[in-house]
């Protein structure tokens, strides 16, 4: 993993557990032993998460794709980052 | 009736405000529903843990109306529109009742249940009425109904949290947000961006779905025309439960898959259009505001040519994109669909609901089951009913997961100038059908009328 990865990786678990209301840490987020939907990630948390990450990284998420549908942080950073990409370019 | 009581209040703030998005979507339906509109009373019961005495419950009482300006709010049409009035003052009035021979709190449900048939004069009344139930001269429990213009069931959750709290004497910080907040932020440009992306979404559903929920032609309804039929189903919790955890999807989900399946059928079609209840509390402002912030999202479901698996997958990515359209402003919603209505002749008809109640997503008192078999075999053991009747609700189709605790609630209302009973009746086992058999096997869609034992009503296409 790139260091910027990893940092994506962590920014976004924070934001995970900053959504979830403290019912997920961060470092369950980044252990990855589980699917988030598993530690209680919610509909409701996922789409306050999609309204968090466009608003910090300016990018437009489509709900149709398959971002939105992840349950680990590291297919969340990947899709970010290929979007992030796809806007620099 | 044994007396009654007077609760003065004094909050810190009156004011008057525009209608938030979410106040404006239920002013629209209390409107739309007239003498019907008591259906969207809200019953709720606080319980009196310990021996508290009258003053202590008042006290409390007292608190909770001078915190949330909700509660202290009545609401007006003027000619600028209809608008939120805050009093800072006031006074509540309450009825002390004896529970006799009842249990106090299926007294208190019971009363707040009647209560809850009176409508409410939204220009002059508190938006609350209470009644605590006594047993012995001792106060045990507040039967209350809340107007949804004031509460929602988060709202409602929310006061039973506090609610206890106070009674054990604790203090309690003050509230960060009101709906008069609410409704200056929602002016704002984000929001405003967010209404319009929102209306977007349903622009683009109205002018594809079908004018009706369904083909066939009305018949002659039944009296009262709006009939709820509920279902209690052990074996419905702990199927969806199981699925959730199998195909990692919420158990909301496969609920609102399985519902839809058997309207699409029902309807002879292999897309499901619903409107979905939504707490919309995904802003943290909202999430500790005694208000009413629901609004409905526009959930499409195009029934999938493989297994029910594939159903919930999808059905929770629709709802999804459902939900983050469920945030907008209602007036802008209704100049587009009026728009829609003029292009397509009229407006189309979306009058099929899915609401799942429930806050956690789960049953926590199920009980304990063992294999998936056993799972079926509780089959035997569900209750389904006729739960209540209605006028003009104004609902084709509304299918509700209740908050019990122990087993599975579903109910659904229907038109019975569009279904009969004996279909609600079989839609709801249709749900339980096949959430079970999906346990053991892999249920494919095309075999899903002859398993659930539904069929094109009146014929569809």
């Amino acid at each position: 993993m790139t260091a910027d990865a990893g940092r994506l990786e962590r920014e976004l678990a924070d934001m995970i557990a900053g959504v979830s209301g403290g019912g997920i840490s961060a470092e369950e987020v980044l252990a990855g032993e589980h699917p988030l939907s598993a530690l209680g990630l919610t509909s409701l948390a996922r789409i306050h998460l999609i309204d968090e990450i466009e608003d910090a990284y300016g990018v437009d998420i489509d709900l149709r794709g398959e971002l939105p549908t992840f349950e680990h942080v590291g297919t969340l950073a990947t899709a970010l980052a290929s979007l992030l990409e796809g806007d620099a370019a | 009736m044994t007396g009654s009581a007077t609760v003065p209040f004094s909050g810190p703030r009156d004011g008057e405000a525009t209608l938030t998005w979410g106040q404006r979507l239920m002013w629209r339906a209390v409107h739309l529903m007239g003498d019907s509109q008591s259906f969207l009373n809200c019953p709720w019961v606080l319980p009196v843990h310990g021996r508290r005495d009258l003053a202590a419950v008042l006290r409390a009482l007292r608190a909770l109306l001078e915190r949330h300006e909700s509660l202290r709010t009545t609401f007006a049409a003027t000619p600028g529109g209809p608008v939120q009035r805050v009093a800072r003052g006031g006074e509540l009035a309450v009825d002390l009742v004896e529970s006799g021979r009842e249990r106090p709190l299926q007294a208190a449900e019971r009363i707040a249940g009647e209560l809850g048939r009176t409508v409410f004069a939204h220009g002059e009344d508190l938006p609350l009425r209470c009644v605590v139930v006594m047993d012995g001269g001792r106060p045990k429990a507040l039967a209350f109904v809340f107007s949804h213009l004031a509460v929602d069931f988060q709202a409602l959750s929310l006061l039973s949290a506090e609610w206890r709290a106070l009674l054990r004497g604790e203090e309690l910080p003050p509230p960060a947000w009101q709906p008069m907040d609410q409704a200056a932020l929602e002016r704002e440009e984000v929001f405003q961006a967010r209404s319009a992306r929102s209306i977007r979404h349903w622009r683009s559903v109205l002018d594809e779905v079908p004018l009706d929920v369904f083909d066939h032609p009305p018949r002659e309804p039944e009296e009262p025309r709006f009939l709820e039929v509920g279902m209690e189903s052990v074996a419905l919790a702990a199927a969806a439960g199981r699925l959730s955890a199998r195909w990692t999807v919420g158990t909301t989900s496969v609920l609102l898959a399985a519902c839809a399946t058997v309207l699409a059928e029902v309807s002879g079609r292999r897309r499901a259009v619903m409107q979905l209840v939504h707490s919309n509390r995904r802003d943290a402002r909202t999430r500790s505001m005694v208000g009413t912030v629901g609004q409905d999202g526009l959930f499409v479901l195009d029934l999938p040519a493989t297994d029910f698996a594939a159903t919930c997958r999808a059905a929770q990515r629709n709802a999804l994109v459902a939900y983050r359209n469920a945030h907008y402003d209602p007036y802008a919603m209704q100049a587009m669909r009026e728009e829609v209505g003029r292009r397509r002749g009229r407006e189309p008809d979306l009058d099929a609901f899915f609401n799942d109640r429930r806050g956690a997503g789960s049953w926590p008192n199920l009980p304990r089951l063992g294999s998936d078999e056993d799972v079926a075999g509780l089959t035997g053991e569900t209750r389904v009913h006729v739960a209540d009747a209605w006028p003009g609700v104004r609902f084709k189709v509304f299918f509700t997961v209740g908050t019990a605790a122990e087993t599975g609630q579903l109910s659904l209302i229907v038109d019975t100038a569009c279904l009969r009973r004996d279909t609600a009746r079989a839609m709801l086992l249709g749900v339980e059908t096949l959430l079970v058999r999906s346990l053991t096997e892999d249920v494919p869609m095309a075999g899903v009328c002859r398993l659930c034992g539904i069929s094109a009503y009146g014929g569809g296409r």
